[in-house]
């Protein structure tokens, strides 16, 4: 016997956040196909528009990016506790979790790490999250930036080496975004339906089957 | 193109024709002659003045001072006669009926461009040089601001792309490179022009093109590039490109084509493969010397300052980039398809 818990999961500045933050990724992603091969992709009118396009959606996820920090570190303060790998996640989340996703997951037994509104991740998640919104993001935001506009920044742009430099980290950074966003949204089609996971993040409530006689399990 | 220079030399001819059929008191002075006192700002004054080093490496030198000033006798000046000047279309008639027919035209003649006693090539100008020239008529901070309107990062193609890379047609375009030098010696003091004294104290009494032709065979490889701008001696000094055209129309207009920004954006990595080292001369003009073919498009330190986005983009990096992207499709993939060859356990699970 199992009944639904419903957990409200993903508060509403979060889901913003995160529906704003897809938007640009994907317009970014799209632009920028263009923006470097512009001889053979075309997907806008014009060079200028996916040039505008892409500066326009770097800046929503900048400010976005800004939005969701503030909200964790200032307003909830739990981002230290939600993001950051513990001892115990190290020592034997990771591999608990690595098992599932590779082994048991395709014999049908459940997720070990069941979310909560402290403990959204499991240590898998943590530890991807935490290089992507604390390295990855801020990178390819912060080298955008400085390529948006050259000129004023032009020093700081000659103290990482040159523009070459800058824009080879930019672009490996973001093919290693757009990589990720792959994997994402594939393990985001992994709950128990592929909706599953998906749907929290919209209304903000996740559904939990709870057994409701969990001695009787074996 | 042929038949112009043909002309053109026909034209030259006749002119030395006429100049030996003329009276000998008319030879009797030379262009070295006018050099005495015309090398002088003391004797002529600053207008009439002409700077003999400069003057003699333009083409202009060769044909000689009574070639254009031919009603010049020895009396000269005290005849008190003011000299005759040729007409610039009369050599360049063709650049001159192109000219007549452009805006242009209506507001600046040959004269307010080009001094004849000083005029050079187009490659032995620098890009910079040649928008300076622009500047005196099109004030800066007005073309910047009406560019703006339009042209996104204006200021950094005003500043790294000559006026006439767009304004003038030409069939071909390179990657003219030229040595730029921090100019006050502080820590973040502006880069410009390097001039060629300046580039002298950098070289050891060696040539200046050594600076960045290490070995001295009149070819710059990707090797000496990088060599170049990874020596932290030199790091005062810097490489700076522009797209510089081959060849200038007079027509000088806003070409429609020029709105698009493919035109130079999107040439991939097939185009942009030819490049020269621009160097500063000691009479102010520059000379070129090759640079290894695709040198622009080396991923990091070929040219660490230039790149053109879509134009200039390293084909090494894309497949490094490829290899990621296919890296973040292994799971999908490979899980997927593990995913739906066992989904009979995971309905059994439920049950």
């Amino acid at each position: 016997m199992s009944s639904k818990n419903k957990i409200y999961l993903q508060p509403t500045p979060v889901r913003i956040w995160h529906w704003l933050n897809a938007l640009g990724m994907i317009t970014l992603c799209v632009t920028a196909v263009q923006i470097r091969f512009p001889e053979h992709i075309h997907l806008f009118a014009n060079y200028k528009t996916a040039i505008l396009l892409h500066n326009a959606a770097g800046l929503v996820v900048t400010f976005s990016f800004s939005f969701w920090f503030i909200y964790y570190a200032l307003v909830t303060r739990n981002m230290f506790k939600i993001y950051v790998p513990s001892k115990d996640d190290l020592q034997n989340g990771l591999l608990r979790q690595a098992k599932f996703y590779l082994l048991t997951y395709f014999l049908g037994r459940k997720n070990p790490h069941h979310p909560t509104p402290e403990s959204k991740f499991n240590p898998m998640q943590k530890s991807a999250y935490l290089a992507i919104m604390f390295l990855l993001v801020p990178l390819v935001s912060l080298t955008g930036l400085l390529l948006t506009n050259v000129a004023p920044m032009r020093e700081l742009v000659m103290l990482l080496g040159g523009l070459k430099i800058l824009i080879a980290i930019h672009f490996l950074l973001a093919c290693s975004l757009c990589a990720f966003l792959f994997t994402h949204v594939y393990l985001a089609t992994l709950g128990k339906t592929p909706m599953a996971y998906i749907k929290p993040m919209w209304t903000g409530w996740e559904e939990e089957d709870v057994d409701d006689h969990p001695h009787s399990a074996s | 193109m042929i038949t112009q220079r043909l002309n053109k030399a026909i034209q030259i001819g006749l002119l030395l024709f006429l100049l030996a059929l003329a009276p000998a008191i008319l030879l009797a002075m030379d262009s070295s002659d006018c050099m005495d006192c015309h090398s002088d700002t003391d004797m002529v004054g600053e207008d009439l003045v002409i700077e003999a080093r400069t003057f003699d490496n333009t083409a202009h030198a060769e044909l000689g001072c009574h070639t254009c000033h031919s009603s010049i006798t020895e009396e000269h000046p005290d005849d008190g006669l003011a000299p005759s000047k040729a007409k610039c279309a009369d050599c360049h008639d063709d650049v001159d009926e192109e000219y007549s027919n452009s805006l242009h035209a209506e507001n600046a003649a040959c004269g307010d461009c080009h001094n004849p006693h000083r005029a050079k090539g187009l490659t032995a100008v620098s890009g910079h040089d040649m928008n300076i020239q622009c500047f005196a008529c099109h004030e800066h901070d007005a073309m910047q601001s009406k560019h703006t309107e339009w042209l996104p990062q204006a200021d950094l193609h005003i500043s790294m792309v000559p006026c006439v890379s767009c304004h003038s047609a030409s069939d071909d375009y390179v990657i003219s490179l030229y040595i730029i030098k921090r100019q006050s010696g502080t820590m973040f003091g502006d880069f410009e022009l390097a001039s060629y004294d300046e580039l002298n104290t950098f070289s050891d009494g060696k040539p200046i093109q050594e600076l960045v032709d290490l070995n001295a065979d009149s070819y710059i490889s990707l090797a000496e590039l990088r060599m170049f701008n990874l020596d932290r001696e030199k790091k005062q000094l810097r490489l700076q490109g522009m797209m510089t055209p081959e060849r200038l129309s007079h027509d000088f207009q806003i070409r429609e084509d020029r709105w698009d920004c493919s035109f130079c954006h999107a040439s991939g990595p097939g185009a942009m493969q030819v490049s020269y080292l621009s160097l500063a001369e000691s009479d102010g003009s520059f000379k070129r010397v090759t640079v290894e073919k695709g040198a622009v498009l080396d991923a990091l330190y070929g040219t660490p300052d230039f790149y053109m986005v879509g134009a200039t983009r390293s084909t090494a990096l894309n497949y490094m980039g490829l290899v990621i992207l296919a890296g973040g499709m292994v799971l999908p993939f490979g899980h997927g398809t593990i995913r739906f060859l066992t989904r009979k356990n995971r309905k059994d699970e439920e049950k």
